[in-house]
């Protein structure tokens, strides 16, 4: 059961104005979305349209703190069919980012490593202006593993073989030990700085 | 096709994992008569991991700035870049108070709008043409093939250059090269969990398992995309997928432009087929 | 000049014919080779549109021009010049424009399409129709029965493409599962909706379909359908278990959406005239046949997707106002003076028989030439004569009458509702008596019945007919002239809007309203608009102002009618009111009584708790209390208890939900619902209302409201949730004037749940949405359905328009299937007083004369016998109860029949 009068009904119009969830309020529950999305063969609770319903309806917390949050595989089949235009994977792209705003206010904590993998990716392109798989990888593990020692550790073991067989095929080398940097680095830095969610 | 030329975008997978593809693609655009310029500079086009929006379009307001001085339209044989560039060249036309936002931030960042953005398939069937390259074709490709879109050559709408279900423009490219399309029906642009590789990894291996042993089932002898994310999940790491769940596929993963390349006749070598993780022997001994 | 009506579909023909009737020239311009339009596609419809299609080929008033598209308009209302293809010009006065709809040219390929059992609700009509006659419906793709079909709707309707709904495909999905279920039960069906948005008898044929017919109707928007082995799969959303369902369907029929016409925008280019942002032609909920251009007029699918009612409203409407703009320089047919060729009842009967193929339609199952050569060695039989067509059918009647003296005539064909107008019309030019001719219907009574002999049958059938139609009487028909005056009743915008357009057209009007002003229901509405619609207040001061100063409208307020006699063109009442007594005459009746809004006393405390109002209540008022607002849909008694649901309420509240947040967006509205039914381009209100926060919550048991809490479940959601309100307002039905039953038993036309629509139920109406049992009378408005107000303006044009085609006529005749009685024999019993329907007996006394000792001298007593009246709709009813054989029906008398029997 749920109590209206407990919920957030600004919650909505904070994700309208957040860049990507500008169309949340079109939807009219039609299931589309949920129907063909690929995740739900093997999630079968997956439910975006419940998401989306629960947005309006403002349950904030449960919606910034719901695991399914942080499995969208952008593979854009709902945003393709939806009738009303929502734009549901872009949607989930903002809800994404308010829960992560949540969490740097310590308002909540965020079981998916999703975030720390996004922002290690971020940072390098912040860095570099192009991916530095190497430092992705290190930055994600130790966050991940909650230490350095404990990250190199993890990746090793994920990784072995699989850089085994990049290595024997060329396609990860020394040359993959460093960055790839982009000469202008200072505009990437501004871009993050301005452009940026903790901007808002 | 010499009037043909093209701002290049690699993407950062090209020196890497994807290595096979950028060579492929410099091979068999040289061999068309199509010139390439690599971009100068460019920078990484947020992939699928910046989610904000704004981060991406002014990201790419770089990269379409730089093709702009040069006056060339820019192509891309990665999915995810394109997608990127795109959304962000269409957004940017579109919307002036984004570009003076963008603009005030660095003047590097100044983009009119002036540049077209192609994805690599799109490029060979729609401005060089299938007839131009049934022309140039020596080899007949005696294979059967799944092909395998991947989900940003049909979707979203805003970018989509194909159909977002039945996806048909590498079928007509494998189909002027003599290959043989095996059904595929609708795998063809089912996502193949690239994305969620690093952070939920049993669904991303699921999702690729379905798109494997679709195509095995089908009778494929091999798969054919043009997505270095996909090639990730479907090529390099289809043993680990093996291993996960006790199955053997041992399916080759070629990019299109390799097969491509084979029947214009380049080398193996040149085109990296050395460098596909699965063994790719079988499919070049097919091609006379 | 004339009239062009462009675009020969259902509306087109209505409009030309309405005019034509009236006495105006018209052009009737169609690009096909074939008038008809869409609906001539689907063959259970082309069956009642085809007599119109004949009557319209053979019009004097009408020029047709089929193959033509319009290349060129130029001047203005009173003077246009059209090209037309082929190099035609031609002068007209305004122009009527119904290029009806086309569907899209593909679906998503997600849907599969391309595999030959998934198919386009029309092509399922076509499938249908063969599988009713083979009885079997199969898979086109391996000839499997199907055992499990899925119909997805919405398909390129209410989506990015189409924005707006495309209010038939709700309907007609229903009709396609009753003939799926009723011709084969065993075969399981699934409807996968959103919203089923249906009224009048479509929501009772939904309710009948899910509760007696076992369809499944599941709500989720089926978004691919896959194939696997043989099978489609179909995914749904199971919204009670939370999970999603598979589900293997043998086919798949998609209700796809409807599009403007393709030709409309060349259409709109060549006329001038503004399209709307969906690519329709742009007309006002005021004025919705009106384009931007003066003297240019639309109507049907031109203008937004209707169904065919709808269609053929607006083309009656548009026509009406057409002819405001233009003279009328024609005859109207049939008005002219006749002479027959005498025959005597002695004269032996010369019968030419003649046989119609329908195109092809009868030859199929039927050996006509076998069929003619044995019916030529029947007695009397003098001529017989084998056509393909109806017109070379009429041809070889009319110099079979004029040439061979035939004076019999039996007419054989398909369906006589198509062609029986035409063939006596045929008869009566060429002189001989239409009531000397027998009318066959061979292909659905024969051709499509009996499986093996139909031949044989069909020589069995025409032989009974020859021995009737030799025992044919001529019937003398009496005519008498048409008062040039109409009569309405009520002042709601319906009916000043049909008073309005009569009295422009130059007939007077008595508006007659039982309230103390003019305004109806428009009163309630405060200074609610709708968007692109100006504020009820306004409308209402525009309608009353224009009413009352016209000099041709005469008012009665606070009045009633009352003893209404006589028939169409000539009735007679009374006028009872405040002071007034007044005895009137008229040739027409439009009814336009209006509904009005359900009390709901008891409902959510309304009456006691002050936050609860109705939603009429609430446009008056205009006012929003507190910070909370819950809008309850359906409120009240529904179908199962009597009420339909209503257009009005529906819409009216998802456009207040839209008001309150527009103008107050910090207030949280919430609207519970069982069915969003914003039909047509109202679906952009259902849009907006959302954009702008209003949040819609779906139940199926009705919300609860204890301690200042509602309760709802909501079968979306699959949760219950509870809301502390402000403010409570009921959306609930529209109920019918009391006043419709007193009208309904003094006219004589039958009401259903209090309104007039049983008229519009009778598969025949569906081509004259306005007219009634009782012609003369026509119904719009609320009166018939608790309607929108565009459509209210729409219907009472349509009306108007209809009363306008009989008040231009001269005269009448009276009706020629009537009872007699052999005042001889008739003993005065009363037993057909009893039995008649329409109360059309009455029994008379007579002075009896008493004959004593041989010499009739004294009156002693009183005879009684009955008497037949102008009501008499030639029902039988009395001849058939009749004991002493004094009634009798013309045409059918008992010999007539007799004889027909015993060839049997």
């Amino acid at each position: 059961m749920i109590k209206t009068w407990e919920l957030d009904p600004n919650f909505k119009y904070e994700i309208l104005k957040e860049p990507g969830g500008e169309h949340l309020t079109a939807c009219f529950q039609c299931s589309t979305c949920t129907l063909g999305c690929p995740l739900t063969e093997i999630i079968p609770t997956y439910n975006p349209r419940r998401m989306i319903q629960m947005s309006l309806l403002g349950m904030r917390n449960e919606v910034l703190s719901n695991p399914d949050l942080w499995v969208c595989l952008i593979c854009q089949t709902c945003t393709a069919r939806c009738p009303q235009d929502v734009q549901i994977a872009d949607l989930l792209g903002a809800i994404r980012r308010i829960a992560e705003r949540e969490e740097e206010t310590g308002k909540l904590k965020i079981s998916s490593v999703r975030p720390s993998f996004d922002k290690a990716f971020m940072h390098q392109i912040q860095k570099y202006g192009r991916l530095y798989d190497m430092g992705l990888a290190m930055e994600y593990y130790k966050v991940k593993e909650g230490s350095f020692i404990k990250g190199m550790m993890a990746m090793s073991k994920d990784y072995k073989k699989f850089g085994m067989r990049m290595f024997k095929k060329g396609k990860m080398g020394v040359k993959s030990m460093f960055p790839e940097k982009v000469k202008d680095r200072e505009v990437m830095r501004k871009i993050f700085e301005r452009m940026g969610a903790e901007k808002k | 096709m010499s009037n043909l030329k093209y701002a290049y975008f690699p993407g950062c997978p090209s020196e890497s994992t994807a290595i096979d593809q950028d060579m492929s693609v410099k091979a068999v655009f040289e061999r068309l008569g199509v010139e390439l310029e690599e971009m100068e500079d460019w920078n990484c086009c947020g992939a699928s991991e910046v989610e904000d929006p704004e981060i991406v379009y002014a990201l790419n307001a770089r990269n379409l700035a730089i093709a702009e001085k040069k006056g060339l339209n820019i192509m891309t044989p990665c999915s995810i870049c394109y997608y990127n560039l795109q959304r962000s060249n269409k957004v940017l036309r579109e919307n002036e108070e984004l570009r003076k936002k963008i603009h005030s931030i660095d003047s590097s960042l100044t983009y009119n709008g002036g540049v077209e953005v192609k994805h690599v398939v799109d490029a060979l069937v729609n401005d060089i043409g299938i007839e131009e390259i049934s022309s140039k074709v020596q080899k007949k490709v005696n294979v059967k093939v799944a092909p395998y879109y991947g989900c940003y050559m049909g979707r979203p709408p805003l970018t989509a250059f194909d159909d977002p279900d039945a996806p048909i423009l590498m079928d007509r490219l494998i189909e002027v090269i003599g290959g043989e399309v095996v059904p595929f029906d609708y795998r063809k642009a089912k996502c193949c969990g690239g994305p969620l590789m690093m952070t939920v990894p049993d669904i991303a291996f699921k999702m690729a398992r379905d798109i494997l042993e679709g195509a095995k089932n089908a009778g494929a002898d091999c798969i054919v995309l043009a997505c270095p994310l996909c090639g990730m999940m479907l090529d390099a790491k289809q043993e680990d997928i093996e291993e996960a769940f006790g199955i053997k596929i041992g399916l080759p993963v070629l990019y299109i432009t390799q097969l491509l390349g084979l029947a214009l006749g380049i080398s193996p070598d040149k085109l990296g087929l050395n460098k596909n993780v699965v063994d790719t022997k079988a499919i070049v001994g097919r091609v006379v | 000049m004339g009239i062009a009506v462009i675009g020969g579909g259902v509306a087109g023909i209505s409009a030309a014919l309405d005019l034509a009737d009236s006495g105006y020239k018209v052009y009737l311009i169609e690009k096909n080779a074939e008038l008809g339009g869409k609906m001539a596609e689907l063959a259970e419809c082309k069956t009642g549109l085809s007599p119109r299609i004949v009557k319209i080929q053979n019009h004097p008033n009408i020029e047709l021009m089929l193959s033509s598209e319009l290349e060129g308009l130029s001047g203005s209302a009173g003077n246009f010049k059209l090209k037309v293809s082929g190099g035609k010009e031609i002068e007209v006065e305004s122009v009527v424009l119904a290029p009806g709809y086309d569907i899209p040219d593909s679906v998503a390929t997600s849907y599969g399409y391309g595999s030959p059992d998934v198919v386009t609700s029309l092509e399922f009509e076509r499938m249908l129709r063969a599988a009713t006659i083979s009885n079997e419906l199969k898979r086109q793709s391996d000839g499997k029965p199907v055992k499990k079909i899925g119909f997805i709707k919405c398909v390129g309707s209410r989506c990015q493409d189409n924005e707006i709904c495309s209010t038939a495909c709700c309907a007609y999905t229903a009709k396609e599962v009753w003939v799926v279920k009723e011709r084969f039960p065993d075969i399981d069906v699934y409807v996968f909706y959103m919203d089923v948005r249906v009224f009048g008898k479509d929501e009772e044929l939904v309710a009948d379909l899910k509760d007696n017919y076992g369809v499944h109707y599941i709500r989720s928007r089926v978004p691919e359908v896959l194939p696997e082995g043989d099978k489609l799969i179909v995914k749904y959303e199971d919204l009670r278990a939370g999970k999603i369902e598979k589900l293997e369907l043998d086919m798949v029929v998609l209700a796809v959406g409807l599009l403007p016409a393709r030709t409309l925008p060349r259409l709109a280019e060549l006329t001038g005239v503004k399209t709307d942002e969906y690519g329709y032609i742009e007309t006002s909920i005021s004025s919705p046949m009106e384009t931007s251009v003066r003297g240019i007029f639309a109507c049907g699918t031109a203008t937004a997707p209707m169904k065919v009612r709808e269609s053929v409203g607006l083309a009656s409407g548009a026509a009406l106002k057409a002819a405001l703009m233009s003279q009328r320089t024609e005859r109207i047919p049939g008005q002219e003076e006749r002479k027959y060729i005498e025959v005597k009842e002695d004269e032996p009967p010369k019968v030419g028989v003649f046989i119609c193929d329908n195109e092809g339609e009868i030859s199929k199952t039927i050996d006509i030439p076998a069929l003619a050569e044995r019916v030529k060695g029947l007695r009397d039989v003098v001529a017989v004569n084998s056509a393909n067509t109806i017109e070379e059918a009429l041809k070889a009647l009319e110099s079979g009458i004029v040439d061979q003296g035939l004076n019999r005539v039996v007419f054989a064909g398909c369906s006589p509702r198509e062609y029986e107008d035409i063939i006596r019309e045929g008869c009566a030019k060429a002189g001989l008596n239409p009531y000397l001719v027998e009318l066959v219907n061979l292909r659905e009574q024969c051709a499509w019945v009996f499986d093996k002999n139909v031949t044989d049958a069909a020589f069995d059938i025409l032989r009974m007919a020859v021995e009737r139609a030799k025992r044919l009487e001529p019937i003398i028909v009496e005519r008498y002239p048409v008062v040039p005056r109409a009569l309405v009743i009520g002042g709601g915008i319906s009916g000043m809007n049909a008073a309005l357009d009569i009295a422009d057209a130059g007939y007077e009007v008595y508006l007659v309203e039982k309230g103390e002003e003019l305004g109806g229901g428009l009163r309630d509405m405060g200074d609610i608009a709708f968007p692109g619609g100006e504020s009820a207040s306004k409308l209402l001061k525009h309608y009353v102002d224009r009413v009352t100063s016209h000099e041709r409208i005469k008012v009665y307020t606070k009045a009633r009618e009352e003893d209404v006699r006589g028939r169409a063109g000539m009735f007679k009442a009374r006028i009872v009111g405040d002071g007034v007594d007044e005895e009137i005459e008229f040739g027409a009746c439009v009814i336009a009584t209006g509904a009005k809004e359900y009390v709901p006393e008891g409902y959510y405390g309304y009456g006691s708790d002050n936050k609860v109002c109705t939603l009429r209540e609430f446009e008056k008022s205009g006012k929003v209390q507190g910070d909370t607002v819950v809008i309850i849909q359906d409120v009240g008694p529904g179908l199962k208890e009597g009420a339909y649901s209503s257009k009005a309420s529906n819409i009216e509240a998802v456009n207040a939900a839209l008001k309150i947040k527009e103008e107050n967006p910090g207030v949280e509205v919430f609207v519970l619902y069982r069915e969003v039914k914003t039909y047509g381009k109202w679906e952009v209100l259902y849009k907006r209302a959302r954009e702008k926060g209003v949040l819609f919550l779906r139940y199926e048991k009705p919300p609860e409201y204890k301690n200042g809490i509602i309760s709802v479940f909501d079968v979306i959601f699959n949760d219950e949730i509870q809301i502390k309100p402000d403010m409570v307002i009921l959306s609930v039905p529209m109920v019918p004037a009391e006043d419709n039953k007193r009208l309904s038993m003094m006219f004589k036309i039958p009401l259903k749940r209090g309104f007039f629509m049983e008229e519009q139920e009778r598969p025949k109406m569906v081509l004259t949405p306005v007219d009634t049992v009782n012609e003369g009378v026509f119904v719009c408005g609320s009166a018939v359905y608790p309607a929108m107000i565009d459509e209210c303006i729409a219907m009472s044009s349509a009306a108007a328009g209809r009363a306008c085609v009989l008040l231009a006529k001269d005269f009448m005749e009276t009706p020629a299937i009537r009872a007699v009685v052999n005042d001889e024999v008739c003993v005065g019993c009363g037993v057909c007083v009893q039995i008649c329907p329409v109360e059309a007996i009455e029994l008379t006394e007579e002075q009896l004369p008493v004959v004593t000792f041989g010499v009739e001298t004294l009156v002693g007593g009183e005879r009684r016998i009955a008497k037949v009246g102008d009501g008499c709709i030639g029902c039988g009813s009395c001849a058939s109860y009749c004991p002493s054989g004094a009634m009798s029906l013309q045409h059918f008398r008992d010999k007539q029949v007799y004889a027909q029997l015993d060839y049997a």
